[in-house]
């Protein structure tokens, strides 16, 4: 009687804890599957038979899709961002005799800041969010099990190739947008305020505010932010409902994406 | 591989009860090397299920399906994926990747699974292309050929790999019947079957099952009860 009892007693907080398990599950899933999903293609990306020539087609095919769909909206964005932010800087320090802090600042903004996110949003919509219609129509379509049936791993050939392919894309795009920005932004300086720091002592900042952690910590955040958007984008196309449309999906990927970017941003951020 | 082993053989399966288009009765099949299965269909979803399953691709809770002396259940994914390169397979459905353009579509399994030059590839791929009736290996998008253009690519993706099995799932027929593929198809059948190729051929036509030519080594009508032989014919000919 008394181990009933005893059993019973030790049932009610097992299922609280079971309850709160699940919702808290429920809240994170999307960023569990998220941190699985790197962890299994890093572990997969490791293996030599996983870039085999079909793999590595597509990482060279969407590697020119999203470098090429995303150049040009980069040095637009980069050469206003110079003109306002850039520019900005180096006018107000000047006037308030600031001049040696040209270089943390640009640091701060631009390298640490706006440049990875910027950029990370220009792939979302570029590269992102055709990547979320491409996949949601092979699923729809039968083509991921056509796939299966032919010994082709979706995940191999679908997911793998753009994460990387992805993640490339964003570094290359965010250190030409910091470049253009540079340039822009003290282009813009010279033609507007006949600025009289040289090219050469404002490099020489920039030079000086970079920290041993930003050389860590840039290439992984510019190009963590390209891999997590592929991620996103590939989760949100793959793992939704069977009925769940496009028009559903691409917003959904949207804002996901837009929160993965910048809180991958800000924790990284903290790092340095 | 020895010619007494069979290329595809279903054990005591027992499928489960909720497979839909299946039936539930329990299924002995066993295809040899060379040997064509053509089996009467209720539905294009039902071929489709039982392709699968031959692929190993539907679970079950009794039996076996071996392919090629490997049963599918024992055997680990990576290793699964390569034996399904051993198979070539006609999708009722196209199963064609979009945003890939038709020839990478068709190179697609051979340059995953095997190490043979892609020219090479691209080389018996067109010759297999105009076996078949086209002008040579398309190289548009899929949105570009029309429905018996698109089902001739089929079957020049299904042969290319030299498989040791084939899975049609209604080859001939799309919107209509492509009685102009019927002719090469069986001459591209009789060639793989000398070269050991088992070959199962689902159909819901009426011509192609009554069609006393066709050169089935079996006859099979797939329905609620079971795989059921329709009639046996040995030393059927090669057309």
């Amino acid at each position: 009687m008394s181990a009933i009892v005893v059993q019973r007693a030790l049932v009610l907080p097992q299922r609280v804890l079971a309850s709160l398990g699940r919702a808290t599950r429920r809240q994170v899933h999307f960023t569990l599957l998220l941190g699985a999903l790197s962890l299994g293609l890093f572990r997969e990306a490791a293996r030599p038979h996983a870039w085999r020539r079909t793999v590595r087609g597509e990482f060279h095919r969407l590697l020119r899709e999203s470098l090429g769909g995303g150049f040009a909206t980069v040095l637009v964005t980069a050469a206003l961002v110079g003109v306002a932010l850039v520019n900005q800087t180096l006018y107000w320090l000047i006037q308030i005799g600031q001049e040696n802090l040209i270089g943390s600042m640009l640091v701060n903004g631009l390298v640490r800041g706006i440049g990875p996110v910027l950029v990370g949003l220009i792939l979302l919509g570029r590269s992102g969010m055709p990547m979320v219609a491409q996949l949601v129509g092979a699923r729809a379509g039968g083509q991921v099990h056509a796939m299966e049936a032919q010994g082709l791993d979706p995940f191999l050939l679908l997911v793998l190739p753009r994460a990387f392919a992805l993640a490339a894309a964003s570094f290359t795009l965010t250190v030409i947008f910091i470049a253009v920005a540079l340039v822009t932004g003290f282009i813009a300086d010279t033609l507007l305020q006949s600025s009289t720091v040289t090219f050469g002592t404002f490099l020489g900042q920039m030079e000086k505010a970079l920290v041993l952690a930003d050389v860590v910590v840039f290439p992984i955040k510019a190009s963590g932010i390209g891999h997590l958007i592929a991620l996103t984008a590939g989760i949100t196309a793959l793992e939704g409902s069977r009925h769940a449309t496009t028009a559903h999906l691409l917003p959904q990927t949207f804002v996901r994406g837009i929160l993965v970017i910048i809180t991958f941003n800000v924790v990284l951020s903290l790092v340095t | 591989m020895p010619a007494t082993r069979p290329v595809l053989e279903l054990v005591e399966l027992q499928l489960p009860a909720a497979s839909g288009e299946l039936p539930s009765y329990k299924i002995y099949f066993a295809l040899m090397p060379g040997e064509v299965a053509l089996v009467d269909v209720r539905s294009r979803e039902a071929d489709a299920s039982f392709a699968d399953m031959c692929s190993g691709l539907v679970p079950f809770p009794r039996g076996a399906v071996r392919f090629l002396g490997h049963d599918w259940a024992q055997i680990p994914d990576y290793y699964a994926a390569a034996l399904r390169g051993r198979i070539g397979r006609i999708f009722a459905a196209g199963g064609w990747i979009e945003f890939l353009d038709v020839a990478t579509n068709v190179l697609l399994p051979q340059l995953h699974h095997t190490h043979e030059d892609e020219a090479v590839l691209r080389e018996r791929a067109t010759q297999l292309a105009c076996a078949f009736g086209l002008p040579g290996l398309p190289l548009g998008h899929t949105d570009d050929l029309s429905a018996l253009d698109l089902a001739r690519c089929a079957c020049v993706r299904a042969f290319l790999g030299k498989p040791d099995l084939l899975l049609f799932e209604s080859p001939v027929q799309g919107r209509g019947l492509f009685v102009e593929l019927l002719s090469p198809l069986l001459n591209a059948i009789a060639a793989a079957r000398s070269e050991g190729t088992a070959v199962i051929w689902f159909t819901q036509s009426d011509m192609i099952w009554n069609d006393h030519s066709f050169p089935a080594s079996h006859r099979f009508h797939l329905h609620d009860h079971g795989l059921v032989s329709a009639r046996r014919e040995q030393d059927a000919p090669a057309v």
